[in-house]
């Protein structure tokens, strides 16, 4: 049972970090394939060795998906041996279905290397004949190489070329001969296209335009062209198909190799070890969930610490609490087992329990050096590839960037809110849709197209204002690649010509037609959601260019393409990773960026919580509801000082001594400072005189998270988990979690100390409150006060003990604890993965530390910015990658 | 196939298992007695009616010759009921560079060539009579116009509308699935034509959104599992809106039952950049018969007396298979692609008339004709039977004038002259004023033979030009 339970879960579409890791292994362990005597793999999509000696089966040996096997139609034409196929006569022979994976994965890069070591019969074969196609008939291919006589010609689509792949690329005269050759075909993304003759280059030449009009459903043939009309004779050894440009080292050592090689192993080899894939995906889970409340750094109870793999090996007081290997000699297993552990807490479910017992048995492999109580319980099932649909937010900037319009009063009053999940209101999986979205974006449509000039806007993509279906399509074409951020298939021209057929039909005008058109463009999938592909090989894929400029503006704009970023994405740009960070420095630099880094704020902070701020009045009699805008208003300026009017690293947002205020405001927050300006202008203040104040933690639009008890619960929980990414359990049913309120002679801090002291609470609330001690002299509403409103005097010192450290620091004052907060690595981390998933819109797990951990690395080798750190996800395998999911297509 | 015809008949026995209740019937013997009374001067005529039926890629003229012997078979039934006019051609309105799929097509009812890519040249013969008698308007309730069909290549309009208004643009939106005739025939939408209309198009922009996430939820979706379930989602509430948006309409009390939803292709995907499409003969027809039991229908209950149906546009690109069953006998199996050895445009059933050649069989040509003059038939004998005579002992094909045509009188596009001459029409006998139970070779252009029908009608006005010399084509009249 326990090792299909594991497969069974770790089977499940997992976690993008996972696949990367995977992919990154393999490209350093295959980096080197050529030079130990292995052809390269990776890339490869299909390989032919020809080693059937009989047979009309050519069986595709690239061992990578469904294999895209070959049949010979007349066996009479050919003459077979032990790698070897000698075409004797005009013959036909194709792949047994098309070769959709192949063709779709060059569609997407526009990288493509077609290999071949043969021997042509003769030197008179012309047309050219067809060695290798991957073609309709003699006017429509995707690729083909041949000969023309005593050169080789090699013809490839793109939106440059025809749609026969003319101009071709050809070998000078002369340069094929009766010999076997070894012929290598590359073009990267940028064009780049070389032409090799047993491993040198021959030809040279860029073959602009993109690869997305390349058919998916050619066959691959050999020896002729589908319409058996450009027969070519001669002898095959070796045929292989790659989705990336071979280096020029590489086709050197293929040509050294020759055709008798072996090919790298297969991925399957290079896979994670299993076992570290479970205790990653399943244990580290169920430590987060069960164990860590007692055993972590901080508490540590009978000395046994699980939270990290070096701790957990040392065991605790009774001795070693894991043997690898032997879940029967594990004191936790036995302990578990007996439900004698958790103690006081509900027992682990069978599941749980056989995947322990599993993981230890197999060896206990731990894949993570700590692991993180929040990312590891998560539900992976949030991190999957979810279609992100727009937020309202987004909607509106993407309508307002495409045709023009300020929809914004018009969406916010009739699409539903997006709701918050994992912190942030862009969580993919949470963006569901209801009856309401459907049908507001169908009235969000016709009022959009009501406030356009339509015509104006049509005659962007074509002057011609015609009906016919040439024109149509050139309309379409050009105009659904604007609004709908990529090119249109001929599906949805298809899809599209047919509304303004209906509109012709019905005696309607052009304007008429072209402003339905809009309509359901704006109604679309591809417009409602970011689109993607997500189905391929099960490996990972770069992005397409299209792709890649949603996924950059989408990230720091919140927004759709502009035109420099579409005109990118059209010409290839967006291949090359200096012109994608010329890109990304552009955008940063764009105020839309600015717009969106006030968004994440406001939605990590939560401050939209304000607008619902009600204080008890016999609390706070003086309470002036304005104060809360006052709030958020300074919150937001503030973010935009640190971040973008003074570049300050990140972390400042947790101590610079400053802050913006009204009179109202500062007034309420008893600040030492004088307001000179008008009582509702917000105004930047420096805060010498008021020491105890400086960065986030201490405005209202944080403290007020207390609630009006000025909670030392809910202010703790917000630093452990907003700031520290730590958490606890919930409190066990049944617990009277109700605000105690101060009364005379005793304090909040004094209540969550005799807390923190209790048997049954203290486990955890060690572990929070205190991080809040720092916060006691702000009050339920941020005032800064000595003594609360009984008389007891506040004290603000006390100690914080980092999540992963053994020896708390302590601290004198508010102050202090905002300088250890701000300077803490940790700390630092931590803001990093809210900018990640924000910039994600996925919550993040404990499988993507190494590559959270790489991007704060970089980001705060460039000053540790929020422009840093965008920049750096912005290059990073997150944005310029996609994960796929395996189909059955080959 | 569905082979039962929806008639009065039928939905007094009930259609799918529905039974309808006598109000209908005496409802619509009511309303047929009432608007008849109220738009004539005299109480025993018949209201004037006037529909167009058009079938796509003609009949070559050389195979018109041979009557009902060859492919006009299945119209032997009625041929007392119509005259077949041969020899009549629309040469004047060849468009330059333009071949007589769109411009022929164009000339059919109305014997002018296009005017753009929506709007023909002049007004249909339906319309100007329409306008002739009902100067104002027609009756409350009733439809003033109704453009129905099955058909699937859409590139230019005249190639499946036919009926212009006077100024040329097209008289109504056509309505391409039954359940949208139905609706526009039944349903209780008590607003102006133009609302009807705006609804139409806004019904062909919910279409496009539909078949967009169902191509983001079907095999070739480029999405994952989680996100096709999320887009899977939306679509079923984009289906929940059509539903309250469309299908939820109220119908009128006496109703039949609303009709079964389409399983062809409509819209552009029915037209995938003029490659055609893949359709069995069972398919078609059962479609076209419903269109044409409830069109039929609309006429019986006199719910419309002007409009137009087509069968198949102009220059149809169909790739047909399925065996051809004529009186009981198979006389054929169609299998376009694979006997013409094409795929895409070239492996649809147009390839036939591209090939005719007048020396040779052309059994496939033949074949295709013989069907399409099966279902015109199925079509008119609706309007043929017993229950379907008016006051004057007439059936309602007999007293209205229905004008059956097509866009050429040879598929090849090598000859214009020859292309748009021969074009086949018949005509029924529009309570005896024009001949019928002939086959009659008139000799004269569309335009001629057209205004003597009009003129046969009492029409006010004339098609082509006011200066034109007037040439009546007696022949034809009774």
């Amino acid at each position: 049972m326990g090792s299909n339970l594991s497969k069974n879960l770790v089977n499940q579409p997992s976690l993008m970090a996972f696949y990367l890791r995977i992919a990154l292994g393999l490209c350093l362990a295959l980096a080197s394939a050529s030079s130990e005597g292995l052809r390269s793999r990776t890339g490869l999509m299909a390989l032919y060795d020809f080693n059937e000696s009989q047979g009309t089966d050519i069986k595709d040996v690239a061992g990578v998906g469904a294999p895209l096997d070959l049949e010979i139609e007349k066996i009479t034409q050919v003459t077979r041996q032990k790698g070897a196929l000698k075409v004797t006569a005009r013959a036909m022979i194709k792949s047994k279905k098309p070769a959709a994976r192949f063709q779709a994965a060059v569609k997407r890069t526009g990288e493509v290397t077609l290999e071949a070591w043969v021997e042509p019969a003769n030197l008179k074969q012309k047309g050219p004949a067809r060695i290798v196609t991957l073609s309709k008939d003699g006017s429509n291919r995707n690729l083909t190489l041949g000969q023309e006589g005593n050169q080789f010609s090699v013809r490839m689509r793109t939106k440059k070329t025809s749609t026969n792949g003319i101009p071709s690329v050809d070998t000078d005269k002369g340069t094929l001969k009766t010999e076997l050759t070894h012929v290598v075909y590359t073009r990267d993304r940028t064009g780049r296209t070389y032409l090799y003759l047993n491993g040198e280059k021959a030809e040279e030449k860029v073959v602009e335009g993109s690869t997305s009009n390349w058919a998916t459903g050619y066959h691959l043939g050999l020896a002729n062209e589908m319409s058996n009309d450009r027969a070519w004779l001669g002898t095959y050894h070796l045929v292989a198909l790659y989705s990336r440009d071979l280096l020029p080292h590489e086709v050197r050592d293929h040509y050294r190799l020759g055709p008798n090689a072996k090919t790298a192993p297969a991925p399957e080899l290079a896979k994670a070890d299993p076992n570290e894939q479970l205790f990653d995906e399943a244990i580290a889970p169920i430590f987060a969930k069960h164990c860590l409340e007692c055993h972590d750094t901080a508490t540590r109870k009978g000395k046994l610490d699980l939270s990290s793999k070096v701790a957990a090996t040392e065991g605790g007081s009774e001795g070693k609490a894991i043997e690898p290997g032997h879940a029967d000699q594990s004191l936790l297993w036995d302990m578990v087992q007996a439900d004698e552990m958790p103690e006081d807490r509900d027992p682990l479910s069978p599941t749980e329990k056989a995947l322990l017992k599993e993981g230890i048995d197999g060896g206990a492999k731990w894949a993570t050096k700590t692991i993180d109580p929040l990312a590891h319980k998560r539900d992976r099932r949030a991190t999957e590839n979810w279609v992100r649909r727009l937020t309202l937010s987004e909607y509106i900037e993407t309508v307002r960037s495409a045709v023009g319009v300020d929809i914004s009063k018009e969406a916010t009053e009739l699409l539903p809110k997006d709701l918050r999940a994992d912190g942030f209101n862009n969580t993919a999986y949470n963006l569901g849709v209801d009856f309401e979205h459907v049908e507001s974006y169908a009235e969000l449509a016709s009022i959009i197209v009501s406030r356009m000039d339509v015509e104006a806007f049509a005659q962007r993509f074509n002057k011609r204002i015609k009906f016919t279906d040439k024109d149509m399509a050139t309309l379409l074409q050009r105009m659904g690649t604007w609004l709908l951020r990529g090119p249109l298939e001929d599906h949805e021209i298809i899809a599209y010509r047919g509304i303004s057929t209906t509109v012709a039909s019905g005696g309607g005008t052009y304007h008429e037609a072209v402003a339905y058109i809009v309509e359901a463009m704006l109604q679309s999938p591809r417009f409602i959601y970011q689109v993607e592909n997500q189905r391929g090989d099960g490996q990972v894929w770069p992005v397409s260019e299209y792709e890649l400029a949603s996924r950059l503006s989408y990230m720091l704009w919140g927004s759709s393409p502009d035109k420099t970023l579409m005109d990118g994405a059209e010409k290839g740009r967006l291949y090359d990773r200096v012109e994608v960070e010329k890109e990304a420095d552009r955008m940063l630099e764009d105020p839309r960026t600015i717009r969106r880094s006030l968004e994440f704020a406001s939605q990590w902070l939560n401050l939209g919580r304000l607008q619902n701020l009600r204080p008890n009045g016999d609390l706070f009699p003086n309470w002036n509801p304005v104060l809360a805008g006052d709030m958020k208003a300074e919150t937001l300026a503030f973010f935009k000082e640190v971040v973008w009017e003074e570049g300050r690293p990140l972390a400042d947002l947790l101590n610079a001594p400053f802050t913006f205020t009204t009179q109202r405001l500062a007034e309420h927050y008893n600040l030492a400072v004088t307001i000179d300006r008008a009582p509702t202008g917000l105004q930047r203040v420096n805060l010498d005189k008021d020491k105890a104040r400086g960065g986030l933690l201490t405005h209202g639009s944080i403290l007020t998270i207390g609630g009006d008890e000025a909670s030392t619960v809910t202010r703790g929980l917000f630093v452990l988990h907003d700031l520290l990414r730590s958490g606890v359990n919930d409190p066990p049913p049944g617990v009277d979690t109700t605000p105690v309120p101060s009364e005379p002679g005793r304090t909040q801090r004094s209540i969550a100390e005799e807390r923190i002291k209790s048997r049954s609470c203290g486990g955890c609330h060690q572990k929070f409150e205190p991080l809040a001690f720092g916060l006691s002299k702000f009050d339920g509403l941020g005032t800064f006060l000595e003594e609360d409103h009984f008389g007891n005097k506040l004290q603000d010192d006390g100690e914080i003990l980092f999540p992963g450290d053994s020896k708390a620091i302590p601290f004198k004052s508010s102050a202090e604890l905002m300088d250890l907060l701000a300077k803490s690595p940790l700390v630092q981390e931590n803001l990093t993965w809210k900018v990640t998933q924000f910039a994600l819109g996925r919550p993040l797990v404990g499988s993507d530390t190494p590559h959270i951990e790489k991007i704060h690395a970089q980001a705060q080798k460039d000053g540790g910015t929020y422009k840093a750190i965008l920049k750096a996800i912005a290059l990073s395998d997150y944005i310029q990658s996609t994960r796929t999911e395996a189909t059955n297509e080959s | 196939m569905s082979t039962s015809s929806l008639n009065r008949r039928t939905f007094l026995r009930g259609i799918g298992g529905v039974a309808i209740g006598m109000p209908f019937l005496e409802e619509m013997l009511a309303t047929s007695a009432s608007a008849a009374a109220a738009t004539s001067a005299n109480a025993s005529a018949v209201p004037v009616r006037a529909f167009n039926v058009f079938f796509g890629l003609g009949i070559p003229a050389p195979l018109q010759t041979e009557g009902y012997d060859g492919v006009l078979e299945p119209l032997k039934g009625l041929k007392d009921q119509l005259l077949i006019m041969r020899s009549l051609d629309h040469v004047r309105c060849d468009e330059s560079g333009i071949n007589a799929h769109f411009d022929g097509a164009s000339a059919a009812f109305t014997a002018e060539p296009p005017s753009g890519e929506a709007k023909s040249g002049g007004p249909s013969i339906d319309q100007v009579i329409r306008h002739s008698h009902y100067a104002d308007s027609l009756p409350p309730g009733m439809v003033p116009t109704l453009v129905g069909g099955t058909f699937f290549r859409r590139s230019r309009v005249s190639r499946y509308v036919h009926s212009y208004n006077l100024d040329g643009t097209v008289a109504a939106t056509m309505q391409e699935r039954p359940r949208d005739l139905f609706d526009r025939v039944f349903g209780k939408v008590d607003v102006a034509d133009n609302d009807v209309r705006k609804e139409r198009l806004k019904r062909s922009v919910l279409d496009s959104v539909v078949d967009q996430y169902k191509f983001y939820t079907g095999a070739r979706s480029p999405l994952g599992n989680v996100s096709k379930g999320r887009i899977k989602d939306h679509l079923d509430r984009v289906r929940e809106f059509e539903q309250r948006a469309y299908a939820m309409k109220e119908h009128a009390a006496d109703a039949p039952p609303l009709p079964p939803e389409s399983k062809l292709l409509h819209g552009g995907s029915a037209d995938p950049g003029g490659e055609g499409i893949d359709i069995t003969l069972d398919e078609l027809t059962t479609e076209w018969r419903l269109m044409a039991d409830l069109y039929a229908l609309a006429i019986q209950t006199d719910r419309v007396r002007f409009g137009s149906l087509t069968f198949l546009a102009a220059g149809e690109r169909i790739r047909l298979t399925g065996d051809y069953i004529f009186n009981g006998e198979k006389r054929f199996e169609f299998d376009d692609a694979n006997q013409l050895r094409a795929s895409g445009s070239a492996g649809c059933s147009h390839e036939w008339w591209h090939k005719f050649n007048p020396k040779k069989d052309n059994e496939q040509l033949r074949m295709h004709a013989h069907m399409k003059m099966r279902e015109v038939a199925y079509f008119l004998e609706r309007l043929n039977e017993d229950d379907t005579r008016e006051a004057n002992g007439k059936t309602l094909l007999e007293n209205a004038l229905i004008t059956v045509s097509t866009e050429s009188g040879d598929g090849r596009h090598n000859d214009v002259k020859r292309e748009l001459s021969g074009v086949f029409h018949a005509v029924s006998g529009a309570n005896g004023r024009l001949k019928t139970g002939e086959i009659v070779d008139v000799k004269s252009e569309g335009i001629d033979v057209y205004n003597t029908m009009l003129d046969a009608m009492d029409a006010k006005r004339h098609l082509g030009p006011t200066d034109r010399e007037k040439r009546p084509v007696d022949s034809i009249r009774a």
